[in-house]
């Protein structure tokens, strides 16, 4: 196959994927879209997280501060300022993520390894004690809701209904779409993203080849924690509703699981991930209330058996020449 | 003298108390190779980590035409015109030849965290790399991962990393490492033919390389210079002989 056919066949699949799943809003019952949504938006996370992970290379563990500043930002600022339009209050969370990103990873990308994992486990934990503590502003994890207006109306375009579930399902889907779109062209096919990669595969080299391995490291921690941060915000929108569940520690570990079961290796593996994770977590709940135990073991069967994930295994069956040119990302 | 493209003045270096390097002082002009020999641990990748920027100073002056570059960092001196190769193979394993060279060649050109363009777009770079890639003789590998490259092709992508910097100082660290006769050889024919125009320290063990490249020699033992000449007078040095070269007679 050429490299044009094949970018082809990659196009119309990608299409009929989202055909597939924009039909779904209509097809689909709600407890299935409520799901659905829930895997986009996780997706989305665990995408960011790989932009860490997978092609920085770096192993974080307070992923989910900037999920939570993304969710806590968009939803204050929905209940506290008048009449501000959902989008806007989106890219506020984005900004205020982008922002945390930037302050915390000032500090953390200075160091590698194990190091840099332990700083931001702390400042993981930090963020959470905050939103626990500061009970004020985000009543804890009690939690605060009914802050997203019931009619959004877009000029031009026309107005979306808070409490229709398949309408907010197509708004996350077409966003989320878009934004996996952006940065799979940035990560994949860009100067910036093939920077990235040398970076993770030779720090040293990379920088006696003229690139400032601090600032690239930055810029890249700043761009996951913007889309977290967007995640976030898509989650207490459709939920309407927050609570510290979003930027606790279960959410910085379910975000690591959900990465390493669909494979660090492929850009869409930790979108696999989330909808496994998602998905059969919801099927055994319906079966036991230990259903954290029964994902703990399968997470475990992965790393053993699969370490590259599922797209590893995806990989295996369509492309073996592919596993054995043993090309990661 | 012609202005001195590399300058070191009274350096020192000390690890934790050890002094590496002793009261180092060196003037390298433009266009000149330079060899730096001298027996395991003198200190010569030491000297080659100072003036590329891994370890500051722990006395003394380093300057790059005329400027002091201590203080830089590594990337703050690969763009001013220093570029460096490593004794052990230090390349982007999982990337092909292409890939590996395209780095540099980014990197050279300032494209290096461009986010709107794509990276195939860059025309020129793709064809500045083509011809790099072939200047070492790798065209015929250049889509094979680094990793899977026999060695003496890998320390041919070594030096074909430094090229593509388009350095003006030029520092290799022990280029036929590990090379078979025949592959040194080839090496050494590569680096004259891509050195023309650029000034070269090199440090290296194999004493035909040396005398074949150099024109002029430092001998560097227990840190210090111990003496600095055209090859023929190193080579009738009766201490160099003594130290070093080994010579029975001596």
């Amino acid at each position: 196959m050429t490299r044009r056919s094949s970018h082809i066949l990659r196009a119309g699949i990608a299409i009929a994927i989202f055909v597939a799943m924009y039909a779904g809003s209509v097809v689909l019952p709600k407890a299935q879209l409520f799901t659905l949504t829930d895997v986009l938006i996780l997706g989305l996370f665990a995408t960011s997280y790989n932009i860490l992970l997978g092609y920085g290379g770096q192993l974080s563990f307070g992923h989910s501060a900037y999920f939570g500043l993304g969710a806590y930002s968009c939803a204050l600022m929905l209940l506290h300022v008048p009449g501000i339009a959902p989008p806007l209050a989106m890219l506020g969370g984005v900004g205020v993520a982008a922002l945390g990103g930037l302050v915390i990873g000032f500090i953390c990308v200075r160091r590698s390894g194990a190091y840099f994992s332990m700083l931001t486990l702390a400042f993981g934990m930090l963020c959470y004690t905050a939103a626990w503590k500061w009970r004020t502003v985000t009543q804890g994890d009690d939690g605060f809701g009914a802050f997203v207006p019931a009619e959004w109306v877009f000029p031009l375009i026309g107005s979306i209904k808070t409490g229709d579930l398949a309408q907010m399902y197509r708004v996350v889907l077409v966003i989320v779409a878009v934004v996996l779109l952006v940065t799979w062209l940035l990560m994949n096919h860009t100067p910036y993203g093939n920077a990235i990669r040398s970076i993770r595969q030779n720090e040293e080299r990379a920088s006696f080849l003229g690139y400032d391995v601090f600032f690239a490291k930055l810029v890249n921690y700043v761009l996951a924690s913007a889309v977290a941060g967007l995640a976030g915000s898509l989650l207490v929108i459709s939920h309407n509703f927050v609570s510290t569940d979003v930027i606790g520690i279960d959410r910085s570990t379910e975000v690591v699981m959900m990465t390493y079961i669909g494979g660090t290796g492929w850009f869409f593996g930790p979108l696999l991930g989330s909808a496994f994770v998602v998905v059969v977590g919801d099927l055994l709940a319906t079966v036991t209330t230990r259903w954290q135990l029964v994902m703990g073991v399968l997470f475990i069967l992965m790393v053993m058996y699969a370490p590259k994930g599922f797209s590893g295994v995806v990989r295996y069956l369509f492309d073996r020449s592919a596993l054995e040119r043993r090309r990661p990302l | 003298m012609s202005a001195a493209v590399l300058q070191l003045i009274d350096v020192y270096k000390n690890f934790g108390g050890v002094e590496v390097l002793k009261s180092v002082e060196l003037s390298i002009p433009d266009g000149e190779m330079h060899a730096i020999i001298g027996p395991n641990g003198a200190g010569k990748t030491t000297l080659t980590n100072l003036i590329t920027g891994k370890y500051p100073l722990s006395k003394g002056q380093l300057l790059f035409r005329g400027r002091s570059i201590d203080g830089l960092k590594p990337h703050e001196r690969s763009r001013l015109g220093i570029g460096r190769s490593f004794q052990i193979i230090n390349v982007f394993k999982e990337m092909t030849v292409f890939e590996n060279v395209r780095n540099a060649v980014l990197s050279r050109r300032g494209v290096r965290l461009q986010m709107l363009r794509g990276i195939t777009r860059y025309a020129e770079v793709t064809q500045e790399t083509r011809e790099v890639v072939e200047m070492v003789g790798l065209s015929a590998d250049s889509e094979r991962l680094a990793a899977t490259l026999p060695y003496g092709a890998q320390r041919a992508l070594e030096i074909a990393l430094t090229l593509a910097l388009a350095p003006q100082l030029v520092l290799l660290d022990e280029p036929a490492a590990g090379l078979s006769a025949a592959e040194t050889r080839d090496i050494t024919a590569l680096i004259r033919r891509t050195m023309v125009g650029r000034t070269l320290v090199f440090i290296e063990h194999d004493m035909e390389v040396v005398f074949a490249l150099a024109d002029r020699i430092s001998v560097l033992h227990y840190g210090r210079i111990l003496v600095q000449g055209t090859p023929d007078e190193i080579r009738a040095n009766d201490e160099v002989r003594r130290v070093y070269l080994g010579y029975r007679d001596a």
